[in-house]
Formats: structure tokens, C-alpha cells, sequence
């Protein structure tokens, strides 16, 4: 993955900053997880999307620095309400844990070899 | 069996007039599939590669996801520039045209409400990236640490280290909530996203919010004026406020339902 071929639309220029465009973070958390949902004629096994999510997901949880000032708000929660203490790190190793565990299920279900 | 599958893009009102000059995914030419009021924007997929077997083996490829993703967005983006569109999740296939008009059949009321909810407006996404260092460094100047050596001072200056950091926390909860509510005020309709991940998004700082707004089509000019306001507020933390859009309203889809209370 090189971040650097990422841009291709002009995001909308504020007044002496630099244009930059979408990344493909910004598309994929679009095209993946939100839009609406039609089951369409060939059923794609919905485990296959959210084995590539979860991978996406274990990522944004191990290396976001943001975590150690406490925001989390992504968990699902949009308040900002677990601010105080070490409790949001304990959650994100109890997270990662069972992401890691799923992930690996998945994998197993679907037959790949991972990573 | 024909070698062709159907995919499907987004769905417009049958009425719009549509330009598209992008090919679509797999290189092929985008089309329309129309059903009453409403109208599918397809194109041509090669079944080797979209049949639900091989397109499992696809989709766990980054770069293949990319490419496919990056191709439905483009389609969707011009589509975006002529009519009010609903966009449909990655991978909405059908074996042929006769299987896309029955599903706009099936989704009739619900497309349609979609529709009406979308008409007007835009989804414009708005993230927050400060240097935490900098933040830190602007909420508990280093000037103001104890000095010194011995059991005392170490204690003092791991106490100071607390504060600042229980500071800089404060801070950043302050800020988002400043940006995003401000943000909030010009929009119909918000969702906070899931904070981004460094690899797939080349951002350095610390993305702090990553939202997601409705905004009717009179108030855009309006969101930007505050989002340069913001910046400019909040230049000294060194927080970057970035602005993408217009987007296909993927967030708000689904209608009213999809929106989060604020």
C-alpha cells in the first residue's frame, strides 16, 4: 500500500491550505460499510466484506494514537464519555482480542490463509 | 449462461438526465436500467471475475478493492454532478437486466423515499487531525515542569506529566466537540465515522473526528466559510481541518434511519 498514488479528487480547497484528495480510506469506509443494501442475484457471502473490515478495523485499533487521549467515540460511542482513566485502553485490548478471534473464525469459514 | 453480470452503481430518478463519461467497473460502459419512476446505473461485468466464487478470492485483495472501489466511485461521482442518487453498497450484482428491473420493482417505496430524502442536498465529510505533540505542548508549556534532581522532583515532574496530559485531553474533547457541533448547525443530518487508519489514509496526525454531513444544497457555502473559521481558530494546536466532498450520500442512504443522534 503507498499512500502516496491515494488522491484523485480535489477535496474542497480552504483558503490557504493545500488541496488534498480522497484517500482510499475515504472511499472504502464508503463503499464498504455504508450505501444502501440490495440483495442483489449473486449472493456474496457478507462474511467475505466484513473479513476484509475487520483486518481494516484491527489496524485503525493497534497503531491510533488518538486512543491514548482517550478519544474513542468510533467504538459507538458518540459522546466522548470514557475520557477519564485507562479504561478505553482495557476496552481496546478486550476489542482487539476479539476481533483477532473472529478474524480468525472468518478465515477459517472462508477457507483463506490470511495474511 | 452469459459470460456478463450487471452491476449496479447507484439509483437516480427516471427523469434525470444523465452524463457519464467514466467507464465503469472492469472497463465497462455504464448504462441505465429503468423501471417506472426509477433508474439503476449498471454496466457490464465479466462473470469470471464477479460470479460470487471468484469475487470472494477478489475481495480479500486490497489492490483489486481498490481498483473496483475507486471505479464505482468514479461512476457514481459523475452521476453525482447531474442528479440526486442513492448509492448502493459495493458489489450489488445481478445476472441481468431482467433481474435489476425486478429489484427496482421489489425496493420501489424504499428508493424512492430515499430519494426525496436526498434531493437538495449534499454529503460533504469534515476530519479533524491534530499533532498531538503540539496539542500537548500548547495545553502544558515545558517551561512550567519542576527541575531538578532527586526522589521530589521526579515525583513533581510525573505529576506535572499527568496534569498535562489529563489537560491535553480535556482540550481535544473541547475542540472536536466545538468543530463538530459548529459543523452540525449548517446540516439536516450527521454521523461521526470511525477514525481512519494511518496506512490507507497517509494522514500523520491524530484524527480526532471524522464526520460525515447532509447539508442542504444553499448552506454549503456556509459549512466551508466555518470550517475556514475553524481551522483558523484552532491553527495553533496544530489541528488541520480536512473537507471532502460532495460525496454520493452513502452515510445518508438509508434515509432518516441512518442518521445517529447527535
Amino acid at each position: 500500500m503507498d499512500p502516496g498514488r491515494l488522491p484523485t479528487r480535489s477535496s474542497s480547497p480552504l483558503p490557504g491550505r493545500p488541496e488534498r484528495g480522497d484517500t482510499l480510506a475515504d472511499i472504502l469506509e464508503r463503499v464498504l460499510d455504508k450505501g444502501i443494501v440490495i440483495a442483489g442475484d449473486i449472493q456474496i457471502n457478507l462474511l467475505d466484506i466484513e473479513l476484509l473490515t475487520i483486518k481494516l478495523r484491527l489496524v485503525i485499533a493497534s497503531v491510533d494514537k488518538a486512543r491514548e487521549m482517550g478519544i474513542d467515540w468510533w467504538e459507538g460511542d458518540s459522546t466522548l464519555q470514557s475520557l477519564d482513566g485507562g479504561d478505553g485502553d482495557k476496552r481496546l485490548e478486550r476489542e482487539n482480542r476479539d476481533l483477532r478471534e473472529r478474524l480468525e473464525r472468518l478465515e477459517r469459514q472462508v477457507g483463506t490463509t490470511g495474511e | 449462461v452469459s459470460d456478463e453480470l450487471v452491476w449496479a452503481y447507484g439509483v437516480v430518478p427516471a427523469r434525470a438526465a444523465l452524463s457519464v463519461h467514466a467507464t465503469g467497473v472492469a472497463g465497462g460502459a455504464v448504462d441505465a436500467v429503468t423501471d417506472g419512476e426509477l433508474t439503476l446505473v449498471v454496466s457490464q461485468v465479466p462473470r469470471e471475475q464477479f460470479d460470487a466464487e471468484p469475487l470472494r478470492a477478489n475481495l480479500n485483495d486490497l489492490d483489486w478493492l481498490e481498483r473496483v472501489a475507486r471505479e464505482h466511485e468514479a461512476v457514481l461521482d459523475e452521476v453525482l454532478a447531474d442528479t440526486s442518487v442513492v448509492p448502493l453498497r459495493l458489489c450489488t450484482i445481478f445476472d441481468d437486466a431482467g433481474g435489476a428491473r425486478r429489484m427496482l420493482d421489489r425496493e420501489r417505496d424504499t428508493l424512492a423515499r430515499a430519494l426525496a430524502h436526498l434531493d437538495g442536498r449534499q454529503e460533504w465529510g469534515v476530519k479533524l487531525l491534530v499533532d498531538g505533540d503540539r496539542l500537548a505542548a500548547t495545553a502544558a508549556p515545558a517551561g512550567d515542569q519542576a527541575h531538578g534532581e532527586g526522589g521530589a522532583a521526579y515525583l513533581a515532574r510525573r505529576r506535572d506529566e499527568r496534569h498535562a496530559r489529563e489537560v491535553a485531553r480535556t482540550l481535544a474533547v473541547q475542540i472536536v466537540d466545538d468543530v463538530d457541533t459548529s459543523l452540525r448547525a449548517h446540516a439536516v443530518d450527521a454521523v461521526r465515522l470511525r477514525a481512519q487508519n494511518r496506512e490507507l489514509s497517509g494522514y500523520t496526525g491524530d484524527m480526532l473526528l471524522n464526520g460525515a454531513y447532509l447539508v442542504d444544497d444553499g448552506e454549503v457555502d456556509a459549512l466551508h466559510v466555518t470550517a475556514g473559521a475553524l481551522q483558523d481558530r484552532y491553527d495553533d494546536y496544530g489541528a488541520e481541518l480536512v473537507v471532502t466532498g460532495p460525496w454520493p450520500p452513502y452515510n445518508f442512504a438509508a434515509g432518516e434511519a441512518a442518521a445517529q443522534p447527535a
